[in-house]
């Protein structure tokens, strides 16, 4: 990679993460949803400890996935409207490896955050303390392909009026196979099953999707925007 | 490669001569829809025998088979024309890409309907998280997802190469859906249902199936000639031969 | 300006126009614009300018007619850095101060040869502003800031939608004396403005819009 090319990638990179610094509550508020949504399952379910074990794993994986629905929308939005996305598209640069850098940003932002307060979660559900390596595990393959599918599936969206319910349309039946395998390493991992062969499928799609999704992303914000 | 595929696309895909074409055929092809579909429907639900362990409940096969296939057919059909149209910028298969989607979610919604409905009797259940019923489920949200955003755009043509993109996503998607399902279902051991078995189907109960299948498949075509045909007017209503059109039809 | 003339165009557009909703935005448009040389798109509201020059910068793809950029057809990666667009939207982080913004642009698309930041703030009249988050600027300094970037950014090639609205008298002469510097030095501009402009170089080419 050419020091230029170097320079342009962390010139996004630290633009996306300053801005999200300078709006720090913003961040804040997908965790404090996934602790809220946490809270309300125990309510619903009863107390009962062996119920809201066995729950846990896949509890806190949508929960986690709905939070990142949630802050998906931004991811451009702003971008759009105060005309910063066209002085990226114009730049000399690759567009999607500055997409990659912004959904980068975007995973750091609101991802790493909400895999960082995972643990409270499985604590509140009364997740053994054993699996909760695997959740982590999981939870770190499974959240930058939502954000890499997102990034697509927002960039297709770019060019009309804001809607998150069709984004959760459209992104969540893409998710149900990350979900599967995640919540299924979990649940094995729970078992005492060995839980290593839905990490690595999971492991090699992230693979796919880190070369994949950002052109894809690059190519559907073009046709969104029509040039 | 001989460019002529391009070129015949090109021809055909002029609007008007397409509009030509499309009226011309629809009528033979609703026409053998309504024949197949009422030889197909005699043969299944009167001539062939009853089923020696399901009964006559297994009869809705005949419905639910035929369309099933279509909405994969429907959906591989689009997702051709959705490629065409991203690369070739088609107007054409825009409009046979998106007005193909709500037929298909229609075929794929009758298909989840009469298979809970057969699934009742059969399996004593509504409902079972079986690979195909869950991937059939997915291709339902799959096609409403490309309808939902083709209508979401202010500009039609934007909002058609959007959802044809979409579009050729979900076809990647599916496959995977249903391989993941089939893992999940093994870890879970839940309930394997083998819709055929092992039973060999016989000549009797294959040849309405076969008929019905016909029959969807003329339909679909009849309607998808029909929606292109008032696509185009809408989406050409500025142009000389609508115009020609509009005036003839005000003649009569 | 005579010794470009004879050379290939910059930029060549022919039979050029735009269908929104199958509706030609403009009639087609036929010109060329060499090195040196300053082109205003003169219309009435509604007759395309900010179509053409969207068009021209890439940011919508080209429905009818040919693109040229020095001679051969306009390819977006064969082109990229050389054109610098500046649009009703200003492409501003309004969060970030006007020096962090110029950062950013550097970074993305370069530095001119002996540009920097700090010289570039305050030759547009930013001095003392260049650590306020944009969004407390008033509408006249967010334009400078935009317009920052035609200094410090190399480019060819200027697509200006009105690059003279919010701006005072002062800020009107700092944009003609910007325009003049860059063709002088071999770029070439177009600019849209429903106002009256007066150029101390002699009479710019007029392009007409008409739909």
């Amino acid at each position: 990679m050419s020091p230029r090319l170097a320079g342009a990638c962390i010139a996004v990179l630290r633009r996306d993460l300053v801005l999200a610094w300078r709006r720090r509550s913003d961040i804040a508020m997908p965790v404090l949803y996934a602790l809220i949504v946490t809270m309300l399952f125990p309510f619903a379910l009863g107390p009962e400890d062996s119920l809201l074990q066995r729950i846990a794993g896949g509890v806190i994986l949508v929960t986690i996935l709905l939070a990142m629905l949630l802050a998906l929308d931004a991811m451009f939005a702003s971008d759009i409207e105060d005309g910063s996305l066209e002085q990226l598209m114009l730049a000399p640069q690759p567009l999607a490896l500055m997409l990659g850098m912004k959904i980068l940003a975007h995973w750091l932002t609101t991802a790493l955050p909400l895999i960082v307060i995972a643990p409270l979660l499985a604590a509140m559900l009364h997740l053994p303390a054993a699996v909760i390596p695997v959740l982590l595990l999981a939870l770190l393959l499974v959240t930058p392909l939502i954000s890499l599918f997102g990034g697509v599936l927002v960039a297709l969206t770019a060019g009309t009026r804001r809607s998150g319910m069709l984004l959760a349309l459209m992104l969540l039946p893409l998710c149900v196979p990350a979900l599967i395998f995640a919540a299924g390493a979990v649940a094995a991992a729970q078992q005492g099953l060995p839980w290593l062969a839905p990490i690595s499928w999971l492991a090699a799609v992230l693979v796919l999707a880190v070369v994949l999704a950002p052109l894809a992303c690059a190519a559907a914000l073009r046709i969104a925007l029509d040039c | 490669m001989a460019n002529w595929i391009p070129l015949w696309l090109h021809r055909l895909s002029s609007p008007p001569t397409f509009y030509r074409f499309a009226g011309a055929l629809r009528p033979w092809a609703m026409a053998l829809a309504v024949l197949c579909g009422i030889i197909g429907l005699y043969g299944g639900l009167v001539l062939a025998p009853a089923d020696y362990q399901q009964g006559d409940a297994y009869r809705i096969i005949f419905i639910h088979v035929p369309s099933a296939w279509m909405s994969m057919f429907i959906y591989a059909v689009m997702g051709v024309s959705a490629f065409i149209a991203l690369v070739w910028r088609i107007k054409l298969a825009e409009v046979v890409a998106m007005e193909s989607a709500p037929i298909g979610a229609a075929f794929t919604f009758i298909t989840l309907v009469t298979g809970s409905l057969w699934g009742k009797p059969m399996w004593g259940t509504w409902w079972t998280w079986d690979a195909r019923l869950t991937s059939e489920l997915v291709l339902l949200f799959l096609y409403l997802g490309v309808i939902g955003l083709y209508h979401a755009f202010e500009d039609r043509r934007q909002g058609a190469r959007a959802a044809a993109f979409l579009a050729i996503i979900g076809i990647i998607n599916v496959p995977i859906v249903h391989f993941s399902v089939n893992w999940w279902n093994t870890l879970h051991q839940g309930s394997t249902v083998n819709i055929f078995g092992h039973s060999k189907i016989s000549w009797d109960m294959l040849w309405p199936l076969l008929a019905m299948t016909l029959a969807t498949k003329f339909y679909y075509a009849a309607s998808l000639f029909r929606r292109a045909q008032t696509d185009l007017l809408d989406l050409e209503s500025g142009k000389d031969w609508v115009r020609k059109i509009a005036e003839s039809e005000a003649d009569r | 300006m005579t010794v470009a003339a004879a050379a290939v165009p910059l930029l060549e557009a022919r039979a050029l126009s735009f269908y929104r909703q199958d509706e030609p935005v403009f009639a087609p448009l036929d010109f060329q614009l060499h090195a040196g040389e300053l082109a205003l798109v003169e219309g009435d509201n509604g007759s395309g300018k900010t179509t053409l020059l969207r068009m021209l910068a890439g940011l919508l793809h080209v429905a009818a007619g040919e693109l040229h950029w020095r001679g051969a057809p306009l390819q977006r990666d064969a082109c990229a850095g050389e054109i610098l667009f500046l649009g009703h939207q200003l492409g501003l982080k309004t969060d970030l101060s006007p020096r962090e913004n110029l950062r950013i642009a550097a970074g993305l698309c370069g530095c001119r040869e002996g540009a920097s930041v700090e010289d570039v703030l305050a030759a547009i009249g930013l001095r003392g502003y260049e650590d306020e988050p944009v969004r407390r600027l008033s509408a006249g300094q967010r334009k400078r800031a935009a317009l920052a970037r035609l200094l410090l950014l190399p480019a060819t090639l200027w697509l200006l939608d009105e690059p003279y609205a919010n701006l005072d008298r002062h800020g009107i002469a700092l944009v003609n004396g910007l325009l003049e510097n860059h063709t002088a030095a071999g770029g070439a501009a177009l600019v849209t403005s429903h106002g009256a402009v007066s150029f101390h170089g002699g009479e710019p080419r007029h392009i007409r819009m008409h739909s």
